[in-house]
């Protein structure tokens, strides 16, 4: 299917995007990414690099004593399988997460019920609460209901947003009413419409939010350190904080974290902008 | 029993989103609305009866607060100047991206992507480097073509202009993602039937790529906008709101008030000061965004 | 619109008093469970440590738990930029750890918001918190008012960190003893040539203009206790320090971190804490028999800051009695010196600095001499407030080289508001 639509793709446009067009964005794009990759191309260099090339003047570019002692003391130091346990288990609930944001976004996107406008404003208003001050708040709420210290008590705060409501609300409003009109008189019920309908619809959504969710959750970082008060709660992220010193900063150490906490995020980016994006693009709409 | 359930759907679809978000943040937000109108400090958090209310004095205080001032200022400042460039250049690249037809181009998605998942711990490390004023890579490269150096963390205004590239480097992926997944819901039909018109890529591009991308340009720049505002992650680990405050945001500075010195009722206020601005601001965006739909 | 804000202001009140009484309750609740640690009863005792020097912790719990079978030790590590945060949370719900890792400077506000316990009692029970076994400055700072809060686990203290083969070359065979003997050298020693400096002042150390002014006699507070950080003396150590930035011997912005201009010898002195001796060792081996450090220079007095950490029991512990012995435990000079072993703290308790490996390695002994003269920040809550207050001012005065008197005027009075 990809490669059909991709034929078609090219037979489209043709004509009208010349060869010239192509060759000067794709220059363009090329510049601009470079710019992009330098920052992420030094931090993958520098975590292979011992602690004094990193500091050391001029910088090396690339590795001149290459080392992989940043990467082994992580792991021998840091309790990684729990870390990483308990990081998949906050992305697995805000998958959750993701889907009663999508459920919310249909209600405010395609019906018309009584305080529909002001509850919707309501959620919007919750996005532009400065998280700063919440934060005790919160702590102090979960603590009534006896969530501190609970891997619940970590993920229930997050769990939904008014940024993906927005967002699944925004794409969805663009699916034509006609289209669900017709499959409740065929007698779905809404649910159905929502699960058969509306869902392979909004794919490119979902793939967006899911990426998002699983990058929330995946460098999830204070909340998990407020409300756990025993290291087996710890993520990825908190684990990776304790590496900087009161006084030394330790960057070849925290550079080797960060990389090994972006290589997953480039693999799962790679895998759904290929398989989900582009074969669900325009399914459905018409 | 069907029938009801049926008729209550959209309730019960937002039911579970609504009943979280008052928990967690419609509660919170009024309670620290509470906690704007005293002089709660660190004793007041552990001791909840050594808490007064003082009024509107906190308002009155950090509306006159110089620093507050400043904040305010820099913060629109990152607006004025952050969010168009956002929004451009998450277009621009998302139509280049879109509109090119090699290989190639999937893997630009990935390569613009990539700043929005990194470790905040990392980048700030390595912008430091780059912003270096003596190892740094910008400056070294200015002085290759025979510029002078430019103190890019060290002047206020630069500052902020260095915050705001960084910022910018960070957050074009993520609209960038939202703006090809839009892109892509356009149908091809629109095209074909434009092309059959004779119309060029630049014409297909105004006349129905831009019209037909109005949601997601609008959900863009508000949630853009919002983002902004609330702006505070980078002056966080970049500058810490230096030099001479010139790239102290709002969100920092409540931040630094409530969690380093201890005044949770003087930043409360604060943020109760920026939540106006900013709901005000969006309405306002809301407002356009109606009137232009009536419109066409 | 009015009565909707009645009603939003009745609901916030109602929501903020159901949280503060959920955690109320929670308090009386755990309170009556008794106090575990006596006799026989099995207790988990919480520790909160900072950083990644608590990931050593548990090897040193270990062999308490073999002294006393029926106290286990479940060790919490807190990132230090983070730990902040974390404590104010659990001041909030009253629930957290038993002992907990205080950086000095944080202990004056927690406990004047009462979240650490009094340790008085414990002294007589355990002769190892005896006040008088350790630094009296790392004492002083684990006092708050009559109360004594954090008792001393290690410390550290500013020296002062030179090339000797650079010194040499510009006439110095010996360390700066006095200030004008630094800014000399200092100045000799950047008229090297382009692109090299005298010495390291970091302009973000808030401490600096603090430890100086000290060392110029200045006197921080009046007698009634009203700011006094624009006197004569206060302002002679400010243009001290703000002549290094002028005269170009110091460096405003040059970006480079310490080690690698030290090595180069780019910024050939600097001031800086026992943790530099390590770093420059392992970053930088060249250079090993190239540098020493000494004692600071002297102006009336060659006062240095005393930093560290002490240890204290959270005042919603109910394991009181467990964690007093906890800390006697770790308060005992040989587990100090293992502890130094782990992770280079210096040993707070001062039988420690008789052991033959402090008295006769060549840096330890200088920073055991710098420790008997050295003090604490005041124990204020507000002094957080002031430093940053004071760096603002600061930061002023070594860009623009604005008028140190008027600058530190206006920083005395914003002292004096913060204070009131």
């Amino acid at each position: 299917m990809s490669t059909a639509m991709e034929g078609k793709k090219k037979d489209s446009r043709k004509q009208s995007s010349g060869a010239a067009f192509q060759w000067l964005s794709g220059i363009v794009l090329t510049i601009g990414g470079l710019f992009f990759l330098l920052p992420f191309f030094w931090m993958i260099t520098s975590s292979f690099k011992p602690e004094g090339e990193i500091v050391q003047i001029p910088p090396t570019f690339w590795p001149e004593s290459f080392t992989m002692h940043n990467f082994t003391y992580l792991f021998n130091n840091m309790k990684f399988d729990v870390y990483f346990k308990n990081t998949l288990i906050i992305v697995l609930f805000s998958y959750i997460g993701l889907l009663l944001n999508a459920l919310a976004g249909f209600g405010f996107a395609k019906y018309d019920f009584k305080g529909r406008n002001a509850l919707f404003v309501l959620v919007l208003a919750t996005m532009m609460i400065p998280s700063q001050v919440t934060m005790i708040p919160v702590y102090l709420i979960l603590n009534s209901l006896g969530l501190t210290n609970t891997m619940t008590g970590i993920v229930l705060p997050g769990l939904v947003g008014a940024f993906a409501i927005f967002l699944f609300r925004q794409f969805m409003s663009t699916i034509p009413t006609e289209l669900l009109e017709a499959t409740r008189l065929d007698g779905a019920s809404e649910y159905r419409i929502f699960a058969q309908i509306v869902l392979p619809i909004t794919k490119p959504i979902l793939a967006v939010q899911a990426i998002l969710t699983f990058i929330g959750g995946w460098n999830s970082f204070l909340w998990p350190l407020i409300i756990a008060n025993d290291e087996s709660l710890y993520t990825l992220s908190v684990g990776l904080s304790l590496l900087k010193g009161q006084y030394a900063a330790n960057f070849g150490l925290q550079m080797a974290g960060a990389t090994f906490m972006v290589v997953p995020v480039i693999l799962l980016f790679t895998y759904f902008q290929k398989h989900i994006i582009e074969n669900f693009s325009i399914s459905g709409m018409k | 029993m069907k029938g009801f359930l049926n008729k209550q759907a959209p309730y019960i679809f937002i039911a579970p989103t609504l009943i979280l978000l008052t928990l967690f943040s419609i509660v919170p937000i009024l309670v620290a609305l509470v906690i704007s109108f005293t002089d709660m400090d660190l004793g007041g958090l552990a001791n909840f009866n050594s808490i007064s209310f003082i009024g509107f004095e906190n308002y009155v205080e950090v509306l006159k607060d110089p620093v507050f001032m400043k904040a305010i200022y820099n913060t629109i400042f990152y607006v004025v100047i952050g969010v168009p460039l956002v929004i451009l250049f998450s277009l621009a690249i998302a139509l280049l991206i879109n509109l090119g037809t090699s290989r190639i181009f999937k893997a630009f998605r990935v390569v613009y992507y990539l700043p929005s998942v990194t470790n905040i711990v990392a980048v700030a490390v390595v912008w430091n480097y780059l912003y270096n004023p003596t190892l740094g890579l910008f400056n070294y490269l200015l002085n290759l073509v025979g510029l002078p150096d430019v103190p890019w963390l060290t002047e206020p205004t630069i500052a902020k202009l260095s915050l705001i590239l960084l910022a910018l480097w960070k957050a074009v992926g993520l609209n960038m993602i939202i703006f090809i997944a839009a892109l892509q819901g356009i149908p091809k039909s629109y095209y074909e039937a434009a092309q059959l018109d004779g119309a060029n890529t630049w014409q297909q591009v105004t006349r129905i790529t831009i019209p037909m991308l109005r949601f997601a340009i609008f959900f863009v720049s508000i949630t853009t906008m919002i983002g902004w505002l609330q702006f505070f992650e980078e002056p966080f680990v970049m500058t810490q709101g230096g030099p001479l405050d010139g790239t102290l945001s709002v969100a920092l500075f409540i931040y630094q008030n409530g969690f380093k010195f201890n005044n949770f009722g003087y930043a409360a206020a604060g943020s109760f000061v920026l939540f106006v601005c900013i709901i005000a601001i969006t309405l306002v965006q809301l407002k356009l965004q109606k009137n232009e739909s009536d419109m066409t | 619109m009015k009565k909707t804000f009645a009603m939003i202001t009745t609901v916030a009140l109602t929501a903020g008093l159901l949280a503060g009484c959920g955690a109320d309750n929670k308090n009386e609740g755990s309170t009556n469970t008794g106090n575990g640690g006596s006799a026989n009863e099995k207790v988990t005792l919480n520790v909160w440590g900072m950083g990644e020097e608590a990931k050593t912790l548990p090897k040193l719990a270990e062999e308490f738990t073999k002294e006393n079978p029926n106290i286990t030790i479940n060790v919490q590590a807190l990132p230090w930029a983070q730990g902040h945060e974390k404590l104010l949370t659990a001041i909030a719900s009253k629930k957290g750890p038993d002992v907990i890792q205080m950086g000095t400077s944080w202990i004056p506000e927690f406990a004047e918001a009462g979240a650490l316990a009094d340790l008085t009692p414990y002294i007589e029970q355990y002769e190892e918190l005896n006040p008088e076994n350790f630094y009296s400055g790392a004492v002083e700072a684990g006092k708050s008012g009559d109360k004594y809060v954090g008792s001393p686990w290690y410390v550290e203290t500013r020296v002062l960190y030179y090339r000797t083969d650079l010194l040499k070359e510009v006439g110095y065979d010996a360390a700066p003893q006095t200030w004008e003997e630094l800014s000399d050298a200092a100045q000799k020693l950047a008229a090297r040539g382009e692109g090299k400096y005298g010495i390291s002042i970091d302009p973000k150390e808030e401490s600096l203009g603090f430890m100086f002014s000290r060392q110029n006699g200045a006197e921080w507070f009046t007698a009634d206790g009203q700011p006094n950080f624009s006197d004569d003396k206060f302002v002679e150590a400010v243009e001290y320090i703000n002549s290094f930035y002028q005269n170009g011997s110091a460096p405003k912005d040059l970006g480079l971190d310490i080690v690698p201009a030290f090595k180069e010898g780019i910024l050939p002195i600097f001031i800086s804490g026992p943790w530099m001796i390590k770093l420059i060792q392992d970053q930088a081996p060249e250079i090993n028999d190239k540098w020493a450090i000494a004692v600071l220079p002297k102006k009336e007095n060659n006062i240095s800051l005393l930093g560290g950490s002490n240890l204290s029991i959270f005042e919603y512990s109910t394991n009181k009695d467990a964690a007093a012995k906890f800390i006697a435990f770790m308060s005992k000079p040989e587990t100090q010196m293992k502890w130094m072993e782990h992770t280079s703290s210096l040993p707070a308790a001062t039988a420690a600095w008789e052991n033959d490996t402090l008295k006769n390695d060549p840096f330890y002994k200088v920073i055991g001499e710098q420790l008997n003269a050295a003090q604490p920040m005041p124990v204020i809550a507000e002094w957080t407030k002031i430093n940053q207050s004071y760096l603002k001012h600061f930061e002023v005065i070594y860009r623009s080289n604005a008028d140190v008197k008027k600058e530190l005027e206006a920083f005395n009075e914003e002292a004096a508001k913060i204070l009131k």
